[in-house]
């Protein structure tokens, strides 16, 4: 990963497309963005290049993102690493555990604008 | 056997006594044989006093033999009359209990009877085959061991209502059966009456439900996997649209905007659609479940309308509050109380004309806790007021409007979200007047 004063985030979601517009979206709003198409992927990269922010979609192949999300917190790095849970449904399990969790945001893809995403990512680096 | 020596006995005594009475009523015949064989030379000549009385003391006396006779009969068979009726009851009896055992064993649905400590004691065959082994594998076994690992506390606290002879009315338990598998029941458990006298006995019912369960489970899962599976392509579309309309791929015409604008708010329109659909399938499978936790109606009341801000300054309208502190704090299902909400708030400010008003007010009285959203809009007409309620249903002065879109499920999800929740909802309208939406918690 470049050095870069920019802010890392990675997009870890296995629709193409929807993975391609976040990443869009962020590099245009001054982030620096990539993305991992499943939950192993995104876990090697999380680890590999320490994001800023993480963008975690749920319905997943090979590894869901609960199960990237366990296994990140496992890590010492990954416990305190800032995930941003997508979903496409109202998922109570997400809220419960967003509430739990400071480093653990949701949000519902169909409910939220581009702008919206950003501004809950650039909200989520602003906590500490 | 024992009823043909009883019937034999009753017989001999029986006709013991019609022997010796015949006996004595022929040997005095021969005191009046006089007048039998020759009757007429009797009855035409007349009768003396002394043959009247005679023949007046006969008659007594034989009647009297009679009675008597009748009455050591009714003395002497007493005990053979007794049996007799004894051994008809119990034939009677055994005939209902041979019939009882035929039904009980040979019904379709697993039944075994408790001893008093929960121990099984009469597998009919379903039972037999329910449990999958064999008679002496099943009996004595605690019915109550049969109880799943997820289902220990469960299955603990049903033998504890059965200890305390608390009847068991179609519970729903996980057991493990003999191969192990995991099977879904409606358990029922009643006191009977014991056989025998000593102890008690339950008459335990097993319905397996597995199949249904893995039905219902099959329905929600597939529900779910519509959800994700429908919604994941109209995200994308929004998001596309989204970042067009935002010029951050180039400048566009203003007919490209328009155009844009178009897609984008009949993707919108699909998206609730879909939600609705969802919610829907949801209410018919039954998988909605009520979460009953602290709820803020005020809260959600307020980020709902903030959803609807744009809506709101567009057309100019005036919300009116009357909210009361006590709604702050009331146990409800937060998730379903925003669906019934948002359904509501959102139909007003529908169909409420440019410069209209609508007003929210939570009510907290005797009778109970009340959400109402009313609003100064197009009304229902009259004759249509009794479908409101029903699947994709829309008035049609609804129809007359341009552009006000809608799904027809919206007020079809309110009230069965509202009865779910254990509450009512009820309205009044008057066309061109507005409506008035009242919701009982």
């Amino acid at each position: 990963m470049e050095k870069t004063d920019k802010k890392n985030v990675l997009v870890v979601d296995d629709d193409d497309n929807l993975r391609t517009v976040l990443i869009d979206k962020l590099n245009m709003s001054g982030f620096y963005a990539i993305g991992a198409s499943n939950g192993e992927e995104g876990l090697e990269k999380a680890l590999k290049t320490h994001p800023d922010v993480i963008l975690l979609d749920i319905i997943m192949p090979i590894l869901n993102g609960w199960e990237m999300l366990k296994k990140l917190r496992e890590d010492e790095w990954g416990k305190g690493a800032k995930v941003i849970m997508l979903t496409v449904i109202e998922n109570t399990e997400a809220i419960a555990r967003a509430v739990e969790d400071n480093s653990l945001a949701y949000l519902i893809k169909t409910n939220e604008s581009m702008d919206d995403v950003v501004e809950k990512v650039k909200t989520m680096l602003r906590n500490n | 056997m024992r009823k043909s020596l009883i019937l034999t006995e009753h017989i001999t005594i029986s006709s013991t006594i019609l022997i010796v009475l015949l006996g004595i009523v022929l040997v005095s015949f021969s005191l009046i044989k006089d007048v039998l064989i020759n009757p007429y030379r009797y009855f035409s000549t007349g009768l003396s006093l002394e043959e009247i009385q005679f023949f007046v003391v006969y008659t007594s006396l034989i009647v009297i033999c009679v009675l008597i006779s009748f009455i050591i009969y009714l003395l002497l068979t007493l005990r053979t009359r007794a049996e007799l009726m004894i051994l008809k009851a119990t034939e009677s009896l055994d005939a209902s209990r041979e019939q009882f055992v035929k039904i009980y064993d040979g019904a379709p649905v697993p039944y075994v009877t408790l001893n008093d400590k929960g121990e099984i004691c009469n597998p009919n065959k379903a039972a037999l085959r329910f449990f999958g082994g064999v008679l002496k594998e099943i009996e004595g076994k605690n019915l109550f061991s049969y109880g799943s690992k997820e289902d220990l506390d469960k299955t603990e606290r049903f033998f504890q209502y059965y200890k305390s002879k608390v009847p068991i009315n179609r519970e729903e338990m996980r057991m493990i059966i003999k191969d192990g598998s995991v099977k879904w029941v409606l358990l029922s458990v009643f006191e009977m009456e014991a056989f025998g006298g000593s102890g008690r006995t339950g008459l335990a019912t097993i319905f397996d439900i597995t199949e249904q369960k893995q039905l219902d489970q099959a329905k929600t899962e597939f529900v779910s996997l519509a959800s994700h599976q429908l919604k994941t392509p109209v995200s994308t579309v929004k998001w596309y649209i989204d970042m067009l309309l935002s010029g951050n791929l180039g400048e566009l015409s203003i007919k490209q905007k328009d155009y844009l604008n178009i897609v984008f708010k009949v993707n919108e329109e699909m998206i609730d659609l879909i939600d609705a659909l969802l919610n829907v399938s949801r209410v018919e499978i039954g998988s909605i479940k009520v979460e009953s936790k602290s709820t803020n109606v005020i809260e959600i009341t307020e980020s709902v309308l903030v959803e609807l801000s744009s809506q709101i300054e567009e057309k100019k309208l005036s919300i009116n509050k009357q909210y009361n502190d006590n709604l702050k704090n009331i146990r409800s299902d937060p998730k379903l109380l925003r669906i019934v909400i948002q359904n509501l708030v959102s139909n007003a400010v529908k169909y409420t004309p440019t410069d209209g008003v609508v007003t929210i007010s939570f009510k907290d009285s005797f009778t109970g806790k009340s959400i109402i959203v009313s609003d100064t809009g197009i009304g229902i007409p009259k004759s249509e007021q009794d479908k409101i309620f029903t699947k994709m249903f829309r008035a049609r002065n609804v129809h007359d409007l341009k552009g006000i879109q809608g799904t027809g499920l919206g007020l079809y999800l309110v009230k069965s979200i509202v009865e779910t929740m254990g509450g009512s909802i009820s309205f009044i309208s008057e066309e061109n007047k507005g409506s008035t939406f009242t919701i009982k918690l």
